[in-house]
């Protein structure tokens, strides 16, 4: 896989500013005793881009983006933001994002406009420039009744809001969020997605998350990462089609004559029980739906329906962490 | 130095805004001015002095000084609020100093207000007040914490449990409070002189004995900031280790 090759569109942010790449991971790799937690990962990040990062629960996402936030120090390799090398200028590459880490550690005894003071401040902002920034983000994020609410009495959709808040207070051209719609209701989670889209304007987006649903509402770019490993880079629509292995039969029905399975070439895909629906993977060629229907029941199978089609988004991701191994 | 403002700020709001530092402040005074009132000759003979106030001054601060510092940084290493600190444009040392310096003004201001007692002294006692030693335990009170509340930052970034940060804390200071005593180091003299007078120079009581008697040598000022900058920075090395 050409891992360099960003394969991201922006359709939002001016063709002018597209080819900026904001953040740069060349190989990087971490361990923790004999676990792999990261293995190689390289990617580019263009502003503009909303860049998913999918994969299963531990499977080296919120590794990776704290090897690039410079939280972790990767065993091997690199992490530049906007062109500045985290481990060698800590300091500015910090300046440059905004990082919602996974759980929303908020100071709890805090009130919320302190809180957003205390980071304003240490992200070099000051006196009526901070106030202004506090007022909008507070206004964009809907906090502004909840302001001089101690952060230890939020709800968990407002501490969400907060989290970003603080994230996002001094305009960074990078916005990392690691799975920041976790535990949130369906309108607080579709509030955020919007969000997203916001920034992706003005800025760079890179957020993880297990939930498929989440990359394919808001993505122009989604990476897969599994077992440490990246094993897919590319739009939605690429990786659907780039990664899908071809046209499939899906046969829904309550099972056939074992013995007519090697006559049917369908082994796998026959129905074992009632009702229940598989997938058979036919390659690259179109199938002949009526001769295989036909064939079907003869069988003697009573089929309830039989189709074809080719491979979902879903699939492709539950194929690729799986367990098999990507040779592409 | 700005940096580290802001970081003291929010960890004294974190102080004064909720009851940890009033709490320390009230009973490290409530237990001093006890047993100074009732251990010192000052009802019988009405010396103005401080002495036993000053002396008890190491004990109650090898306890008071973890439970100030337990929470800078086991708290946020259980919520994981240093993720979000961490992430922020700030130097590790910027922030260690920080936090540091939060807890040094919670003793600073437990020290204001024990000014009553002496103030208390002066009032009632008929002899003048001697305020040499007065003063110079008073220095030595804030050198010494200085040095605990160093101590007690490291400690406090060995664990993210806060009772076990106290208790290793309140374990070192024991052991630089009573392990490394004068008297223990008479008991080494006939083993071994050199080991004897490792021990006491190591030790805070001998330091701290002479501050208190109001005199003032480089060598105990200097023992006191080089320990707190040794404490300082090995909390630093412990922060960055974190990210290993």
């Amino acid at each position: 896989m050409d891992q360099s090759h960003p394969g991201g569109v922006s359709v939002t942010a001016p063709p002018s500013t597209l080819e900026k790449v904001v953040i740069e991971a060349d190989c990087l790799s971490r361990s923790f005793g004999p676990t792999r937690a990261a293995e190689n990962v390289s990617f580019k990040v263009k502003r503009g881009e909303i860049l998913g990062f999918l994969g299963p629960n531990g499977a080296g996402k919120s590794t990776t983006l704290r090897m690039i936030t410079g939280l972790l120090a990767p065993d091997e390799g690199t992490a530049k933001i906007c062109g500045i090398d985290i481990a060698s200028d800590p300091i500015a590459a910090k300046l440059k994002f905004g990082y919602l880490p996974e759980s929303v550690p908020l100071y709890d005894e805090m009130e919320v406009i302190d809180y957003l003071r205390f980071v304003g401040t240490a992200r070099g902002l000051v006196g009526s420039d901070l106030a202004k920034r506090i007022e909008r983000i507070s206004h964009r994020l809907g906090l502004k009744a909840m302001l001089r609410r101690r952060c230890g009495t939020l709800s968990k959709g407002f501490r969400q809001r907060v989290g970003l808040a603080q994230a996002l207070i001094h305009d960074p051209e990078v916005v990392i969020l690691d799975e920041p719609t976790n535990g949130l209701d369906p309108r607080q989670i579709i509030e955020v997605r919007d969000l997203i889209r916001e920034l992706a304007e003005e800025c760079a987006v890179i957020f993880s998350t297990h939930i498929l649903q989440e990359i394919a509402a808001i993505c122009s770019r989604i990476i897969v990462i599994h077992s440490g490993r990246l094993i897919a880079d590319g739009t939605p629509e690429e990786l659907a089609g780039e990664f899908r292995e071809g046209w499939q039969v899906v046969v829904e029905g309550s099972g056939v004559d074992p013995q007519r399975c090697g006559e049917l070439q369908l082994a796998e895909g026959i129905p074992g029980s009632p009702g229940e629906t598989v997938h058979h993977w036919l390659g690259d060629s179109i199938p002949d739906l009526d001769h295989l229907q036909k064939m079907l029941e003869q069988s003697g199978s009573p089929l309830i329906q039989v189709g074809v089609g080719r491979e979902s988004l879903e699939q492709v991701y539950l194929r690729l962490t799986g367990g098999e191994e990507l040779q592409k | 130095m700005k940096n580290i403002l802001t970081v003291a700020r929010r960890e004294c709001g974190a102080y004064f805004g909720t009851p940890i530092a009033w709490i320390f402040i009230a009973l490290q005074i409530a237990i001093l001015s006890f047993f100074f009132f009732l251990y010192s000759p000052f009802f019988i003979i009405e010396s103005a002095d401080m002495r036993v106030w000053f002396g008890l001054t190491p004990f109650t601060m090898m306890v008071f000084a973890p439970a100030v510092t337990m929470r800078l940084w086991s708290e946020e290493l259980r919520t994981g609020s240093t993720e979000v600190l961490l992430s922020l444009p700030l130097p590790v040392k910027d922030l260690v100093i920080g936090k540091w310096l939060a807890s040094v003004i919670v003793l600073l201001a437990s020290v204001v207000c024990s000014l009553g007692i002496p103030a208390t002294i002066s009032w009632m006692s008929a002899s003048p007040v001697d305020w040499g030693p007065i003063m110079g335990g008073y220095i030595g009170t804030v050198l010494a914490g200085m040095m605990f509340l160093a101590l007690g930052c490291w400690v406090s970034a060995l664990s993210q449990n806060q009772v076990v940060s106290l208790l290793v804390g309140v374990t070192a200071g024991i052991v630089l409070v009573l392990a490394l005593s004068p008297d223990f180091a008479a008991f080494l003299t006939s083993t071994s002189e050199p080991l004897a007078r490792t021990v006491e120079a190591l030790g805070v009581q001998s330091h701290f004995r002479s501050i208190e008697r109001g005199v003032l040598a480089i060598s105990d000022v200097v023992y006191f900031l080089s320990g707190s900058c040794l404490f300082l920075a090995l909390t630093v090395f412990q922060v960055e280790l974190k990210k290993q």
